[in-house]
């Protein structure tokens, strides 16, 4: 959010530049609805992808795991007893 | 509810720099998914995948929860309010995707960190680490923060049913007092 502009809503002298919206409507302009479609889309893809790898966000999705083996990977470890964010997916780190 | 001029620029500046910041910050990062994913050199990659761990945590993160966090003091605390114009919203929206994401994401970068780490890399891990989803994950979360930061320059109209049904009441407030 940047300072409003000094017209572009109605221009107020309050400081703030929120003014009338002379062109408000009942429903959301068109560009909203656009907005709102691609959101959608995104958002149902990322829980599509959510639920396609077991509920998680790890790396077994992210990483070309076939090559990485079965190995434990040092982070892990540490985190164990850190952070807690570093935990593999359910599924280990296997193929 | 109002902030002081004096204050309101303050959080605007950090809400400007912060947010800017994060562009810049997952611009970097989208580098460093391309030399990782490209490179032939085996340091480089294993270098890349190392310095994404730390640059997540002590720079991403706080500069996406900085971003969200003034964003929300800066709309709540001017006449823009939060929920009133179609912009804000979605850029609060945008916002709390992407951080959501982010923090989501921070396990598969300590992942690659960890594998990283591993002294005894074989020519098979390096390729396993060669993973393409740090390029895409910064790819679009930069397409999403520079749609929000086009949001902010151009303020497109449109007003929610609450920010109507606020401004009829203050229009009739002010007419009641005059």
């Amino acid at each position: 959010m940047t300072d409003p502009p000094p017209d572009s809503y109605g221009g107020t002298r309050d400081g703030t530049g929120v003014g009338p919206d002379r062109r408000s409507t009942t429903g959301p302009p068109r560009w909203v609805k656009v907005f709102g479609i691609i959101g959608l889309v995104l958002v149902l893809l990322v829980v599509v992808l959510l639920l396609a790898g077991g509920g998680g966000h790890g790396p077994s999705r992210h990483t070309s795991s076939g090559d990485v083996g079965d190995q434990t990977p040092p982070s892990v470890v540490k985190a164990s007893g850190g952070l807690g964010g570093h935990k593999p997916p359910a599924g280990g780190h296997t193929p | 509810m109002t902030t002081r001029p004096r204050l309101r620029k303050f959080v605007l500046t950090a809400h400007v720099v912060s947010s800017v910041g994060w562009i810049g910050a997952v611009a970097v990062f989208l580098a460093l998914g391309v030399a990782g994913l490209t490179s032939q050199d085996a340091q480089v990659v294993r270098a890349v995948y190392l310095a994404m761990e730390p640059a997540g945590w002590s720079v991403l993160v706080p500069l996406s929860l900085a971003s969200l966090l003034t964003g929300l003091v800066q709309s709540l605390g001017t006449k823009w309010g939060l929920f009133r114009h179609y912009w804000i919203l979605i850029k609060l929206l945008i916002n709390v995707f992407a951080t959501i994401i982010l923090l989501l994401y921070m396990q598969t970068l300590g992942y690659l960190a960890g594998v990283a780490a591993q002294t005894t890399l074989s020519s098979g891990d390096l390729s396993g680490l060669r993973s393409p989803s740090p390029v895409i994950h910064a790819g679009l979360g930069l397409l999403l923060l520079l749609v929000a930061a086009t949001l902010s320059v151009y303020k497109p109209r449109g007003m929610t049913r609450y920010g109507q049904r606020k401004q009829r009441e203050q229009r009739s407030a002010s007419a009641v007092v005059v």
